[in-house]
């Protein structure tokens, strides 16, 4: 089955149009102008800063901000996505981005958002029953300087192909037929090879292309409800961007004998998976060296089956570009039960620290603590401290005894629950009720907090952590040394309960003990183009709910009080705002420099009935650990992650621009539906645009293009 | 605070709803009742209780008996849930089950099962029953306002 056939993977391009006028419009690199600045990678370069020093749009005239154009995706796939979470690349006036359900790739007139190609590749049921679906994060670009310029992406069923970037045709020189099977040489368990088609592994992030090589990473099912611990196993590879051709692996679970290999206890290595680096990576290409954010075992929550610190889970890793061998690792959570998978890339910073230069490497990270490495030596730029914490009860669990804590900066956002300072305090009586629910779950004053078997008749679960920074990552400003860093600021629970019998093998997954099993699905496992091939066969599925029947036919049953019980406090957060912040982290000092909530107050707080009459302040959105931001000369701009109705906007969901110096909001611009991709910005001709990806709820997803009025307004 | 008063882009909004109020009155519903909202009655006992057990088949291994959702399944009920959906139509939240759920097999329930697993959402989310079903067709939906909160209560 390795062996592709045309008929059986049938890929389609589309070319509109694609006439240049000689001499003329070309937007060509050969023409190297002050008036084309480009966006060539997902982050903007391979650093990952998100940064453009444009300035065109600034305070001044953000409001001014108009639609360009936009492009509706609901036709790249046999049904709309709701889900789009791309970032497009601008290179010589085209603009180039995955899209839609089937992940196509489009390219389009930078100026005009005019469709000049369109690729897809139809893969069945491999796509169908992919970890990883739907648009993904986007794409990359290659040249080789002489006029062949190709675009890389990997398919949702994890192929890297390579087009022509003129004309969306595949490169048939490269792989076969254009594309590079994925699939081949990944493994589970003692290497066995995984099924080609079959086999569980995508990518949602782009390939990263340095040079004239394309690293790919790997991920796997969300871990908190799977079948077996025994899954795919992580790794990292570089090809050759003209041939395909393999040119390392990294495996991020090390063999036996292999640096870390002990750190599997029991010969563990053999039986678990995961591990995957799915998030954006970083290169510095002078020190010819890669930043590797490595992701959680399996399974996310119970570690049982895996005693040992588990390298080279949740740390980061450099390695080698040329050759992909291990330079440093710092682990930066031991033996993972939280699923503090490393979700940010790595940010690379040339600071000064009590006058030393020092080549950093920052990292934002779910549990709010921003890492702080020399990226030479992988010495931590402030000391990062092994500190006792609380261990868990789960049978079987071994934690680790201490965690790595960072000493500066600190926490850009709660990574604990502080009782009862932290809880919600409009009124008295929501501050009683907060306090009263807490008593349910067990508590401690860490994000590193151990879940517990939770059961409805005892404790529901263990306070943990929340999400501060997931999969957008954050940015930074080479000029100023600042770090910008979205997060959520709301705390999580979490429980472990015995699976139904032959769902799983993994002894305890998440759940809470007395409650209905239910399956967790993952941000990939929605919708994809070929979906309606999946059965319920060809997923992991309890025997039978155990533990409550199926919902009653008849009557249909009213709200059975599913609020108010737990985290939550009369549908509000158990804490008290901001629930979603930005910040901005000055890397030379490793201090915060200033800390605003981000997002509108959510109409269901604002038009609370136990809240009227109250003053409530602008409270953020929690949602905001996973919208994604943008640094320009002067500003930081980062859309809403929720939709809100207010008196100064109609329903939807505003970009929103700060001074990046103070915070303060300077300007704001109305979408129809949340940002759910990472804003980027490029100026063609003299004129800046800021294109952002859009779509949730009602709204199926959107690219809008923004640009300012003519000259004259 | 906003330096520049209230965005610009309000206006671009505003036009949106202008465009489709155009379209409504101007559409092929015209006639229909354009006050009518989820507390109006839309939806019969009858229909929620076929819809519930359809909900249990289709819709609760991932959103939940309680509606509540988790992680990436999204609640359908509750005040998230309700102030998601406020200011659109039945229409609107028609269209998006219909094309995108179950997430496994889109399209797999027909219009009239997907407009009775919406009558058990609205059931459950104790919105009244009434005497005529939700109807099956998005356009006649579109003309049901999504109204979080009872008019009249504010």
């Amino acid at each position: 089955m390795s062996r592709l056939s045309k008929p059986s993977v049938p890929s389609y391009v589309f070319l509109v149009a694609w006439v240049w006028v000689q001499g003329g419009a070309r937007p060509s690199g050969a023409q190297p102008s002050s008036e084309n600045v480009e966006w060539p990678h997902y982050n903007a370069d391979l650093k990952g800063t998100r940064y453009s020093p444009l300035d065109q749009i600034n305070a001044s005239n953000f409001n001014d901000l108009e639609v360009a154009w936009r492009l509706k995706t609901d036709n790249l796939g046999p049904h709309p996505e709701f889900k789009l979470e791309g970032t497009p690349l601008m290179v010589k006036g085209v603009l180039y981005t995955t899209a839609g359900t089937r992940r196509s790739v489009v390219a389009l007139d930078a100026k005009t958002g005019e469709l000049i190609w369109a690729h897809s590749v139809r893969e069945g049921k491999r796509a169908a029953i992919a970890p990883r679906q739907l648009s993904g994060r986007g794409l990359s670009y290659w040249t080789d300087g002489k006029g062949d310029d190709r675009v890389l992406y990997v398919t949702t069923g994890y192929r890297l192909v390579a087009l022509d970037a003129r004309t969306g045709a595949m490169i048939g020189s490269f792989g076969e037929e254009g594309m590079v099977d994925l699939k081949v040489g990944v493994v589970k368990g003692a290497e066995q090879p995984i099924d080609l088609e079959t086999g569980e592994i995508g990518i949602h992030s782009t390939p990263i292309v340095v040079g004239n090589v394309a690293l790919i990473g790997s991920a796997m099912r969300e871990g908190a409800t799977v079948s077996t611990h025994n899954n795919t196993k992580g790794l990292v590879r570089a090809f050759d961007t003209r041939s395909g051709k393999l040119l390392w692996t990294f495996h991020t679970i090390p063999r036996p004998g292999e640096f870390g290999g002990e750190t599997w206890e029991n010969d563990s290595w053999s039986i678990n998976g995961n591990v995957g680096v799915w998030t954006q990576f970083s290169v510095d290409e002078e020190l010819g060296l890669v930043y590797l954010p490595v992701e959680t075992p399996t399974s996310d929550y119970y570690g049982g089956h895996r005693p040992g610190d588990n390298l080279f889970a949740e740390s980061l890793v450099c390695v080698d570009l040329k050759t992909g061998r291990r330079r440093w690792h710092f682990q930066l959570v031991h033996h993972p039960i939280w699923n503090f998978d490393n979700s940010s890339a790595p940010i690379l910073a040339d600071i000064q620290v009590d006058g030393r230069a020092i080549k950093a490497v920052a990292l934002p990270s779910k549990q709010a603590w921003l890492y702080v490495f020399d990226r030479v030596s992988g010495q931590p730029v402030w000391p990062i401290e092994e500190r006792p914490v609380p261990q868990s009860d789960v049978p079987g669990e071994k934690t680790s005894p201490t965690q790595p804590h960072p000493t500066k900066p600190p926490p850009y956002a709660r990574n604990f629950l502080s009782v009862p300072d932290d809880l919600i305090d409009f009124t008295p009586e929501l501050r009683a009720q907060a306090v009263e629910n807490l008593k349910r779950y067990k508590w401690a004053p860490t994000p590193f907090n151990p879940a517990i078997l939770g059961h409805v008749d005892g404790l529901l679960g263990a306070v943990t952590g929340g999400t501060a920074t997931n999969w957008p990552g954050g940015a930074y400003d080479p000029e100023t040394h600042v770090v910008y860093a979205p997060a959520g600021n709301t705390p999580g629970e979490r429980s472990l309960t015995a699976p139904p019998d032959g769902f799983s093998d993994i002894r305890y997954v998440s759940g809470v003990g007395g409650r209905p099993f239910r399956q967790v699905w993952g941000p990939g496992d929605c919708c994809a183009a070929d979906s309606g091939r999946r059965t319920r066969d060809d997923l992991p599925q309890p025997a039978a709910p155990p533990g409550g029947s199926p919902p009653a036919a008849s009557p249909p049953r009213p709200p059975a009080g599913g609020e108010g019980a737990g985290m939550t406090i009369q549908g509000l957060p158990i804490v008290k705002p901001p629930y979603g912040i930005l910040s901005a982290i000055h890397l030379d000092r490793g201090e915060i420099l200033w800390q605003v909530p981000h997002g509108d107050t959510p109409d269901n707080v604002r038009n609370h009935p136990a809240l009227k009459g109250l003053d409530i302040p602008k409270t953020g959105q929690a949602g905001t650990s996973g919208v994604g931001l943008m640094v320009t000369k002067t500003l930081v701009v980062m859309g809403d992650p929720q939709i809100t109705t207010t008196k100064d906007h109609p329903r939807g969901a505003m970009l929103r621009a700060y001074d990046k110096a103070t915070g303060e909001e300077v300007g704001a611009v109305w979408m129809p539906a949340p940002q759910s991709g990472s804003p980027m910005t490029y100026m063609v001709e003299g004129k800046q645009y800021i294109v952002v990806a859009v779509s949730g709820g009602n709204y199926s997803g959107e690219y809008i293009a923004f640009s300012l009025p003519r000259a004259g307004r | 605070m906003k330096k520049n008063g209230a965005p610009r882009a309000s206006a671009i909004g505003l036009a949106l709803v202008m465009t489709a109020s155009i379209a409504a009155i101007g559409g092929p519903q015209q006639g229909l009742t354009e006050t009518r909202s989820v507390w109006d009655g839309v939806y019969t006992e009858e229909q929620a209780t076929r819809g519930g057990a359809l909900y249990a088949r289709e819709c609760s291994s991932c959103h939940g008996e309680d509606l509540m959702g988790a992680d990436e399944a999204t609640p359908l009920a509750g005040a998230l849930f309700l102030s998601n959906w406020d200011g659109l139509t039945v229409g609107d939240l028609f269209e998006r089950v219909r094309v995108s759920m179950p997430q496994g097999d889109p399209g797999k329930l027909d219009r009239q099962q997907t407009a009775d697993v919406l009558a058990y959402v609205l059931h459950f989310n104790q919105f009244p029953a009434g005497d005529s079903e939700l109807a099956r067709r998005t356009e006649f939906l579109k003309e049901i306002r999504f109204q979080a909160t009872r008019p009249g209560s504010e």
